[in-house]
């Protein structure tokens, strides 16, 4: 799909090995369809992490992850140009799934449990600090403001304006959620772990 | 562990995966679904126009005094014109509807034949 796509770029858009996630949007509106499956195969796995990471649940992140990508095809047209793709997509994606949240509490009356992890119990060791389970079991096994965060984090990177414009947070909430994520995590990878600031 | 260390951890942790199909079903979802037949104002197009030729109808028919009548007279030679005022209309049609009911109830399902092995 993404191959007939960069075959032929239609004039007034710059023809390079990978375009820009401008081009594929400007080729999409112009009814090119590869264009947005490009852009699917681009961030698809990110959006459907952070998905997941939110909801926890895998139907529900893929149905969550499909609506978000659904919204984000109708509103292809107002997605600013220079804008970054990815933080629009997981603006989307991210308010997809709080209000797939707000509606679950609503109708069960509380917050869904944590998916199981053998690794998450208390009786699980915690020799291999770079262990990917392990990491991935706290990063569960945080409150829903910090987990969000950290996902971000993981996703954009230290980009901590982006992160502050998708949870629609000032950026000093956003460091300090960050901040104290990353010492829960500390704290549960490691008990002997000291946190040395660099 | 580090600031350093953590962050390396975290972005060394691989994505999770979506699930096989899931591509398909944005692309099914979005650029390969099929455009509806109207479009919205297509159809709310039809709609008024509906309305207003029901309007048009309904004051033609009220501001006459006679044509109340008339309609009267052309609905009932239509249903003469196709025999609902006469009795035998009424016997076929009993007739038939019970032939085609008594027909369906009959016992026409084919049952498996016995097999026969020559010997």
């Amino acid at each position: 799909m993404g191959v007939a796509l960069l075959a032929e770029p239609p004039a007034g858009v710059a023809s390079a090995a990978a375009p820009t996630d401008d081009d594929l949007i400007a080729l999409a509106l112009a009814g090119r369809g590869d264009a947005f499956g490009t852009l699917v195969e681009r961030y698809e796995r990110a959006v459907y992490h952070l998905a997941f990471r939110t909801i926890r649940e895998v139907e529900e992140a893929k149905d969550a992850a499909q609506e978000a990508w659904i919204k984000a095809y109708r509103a292809l047209a107002s997605f600013r140009p220079g804008a970054k793709f990815a933080t629009w997509i997981f603006t989307i994606c991210y308010r997809v799934c709080c209000d797939r949240l707000a509606k679950r509490k609503r109708f069960t009356g509380d917050e869904p449990l944590d998916f199981a992890d053998p690794a998450a119990g208390p009786e699980g060791t915690y020799e291999a600090a770079e262990d990917a389970a392990r990491l991935r079991a706290a990063i569960g096994a945080l409150p829903e403001k910090y987990r969000i965060v950290i996902t971000l984090f993981h996703l954009q990177g230290k980009q901590y304006e982006e992160i502050a414009a998708v949870l629609n947070l000032p950026l000093g909430t956003v460091k300090t959620h960050l901040f104290r994520a990353k010492d829960l995590l500390r704290a549960a990878l490691g008990p002997t772990a000291q946190r040395r600031t660099t | 562990m580090t600031d350093d260390e953590l962050d390396r951890a975290l972005f060394a942790l691989p994505l999770e995966q979506p699930p096989a199909d899931m591509h398909q079903r944005i692309m099914s979802a979005t650029v390969l679904r099929a455009a509806p037949a109207f479009q919205r104002w297509e159809l709310l197009l039809l709609a008024v126009v509906l309305v207003l030729v029901g309007l048009a109808s309904a004051w033609i028919v009220t501001s006459s005094p006679e044509s109340g009548s008339r309609l009267g007279d052309s609905i009932v030679a239509f249903m003469r014109g196709f025999g609902l005022f006469s009795r035998s209309t009424y016997v076929w049609l009993a007739v038939g509807l019970s032939s085609v009911w008594w027909i369906s109830s009959l016992p026409f399902m084919a049952t498996p034949r016995p097999t026969v092995y020559n010997r």
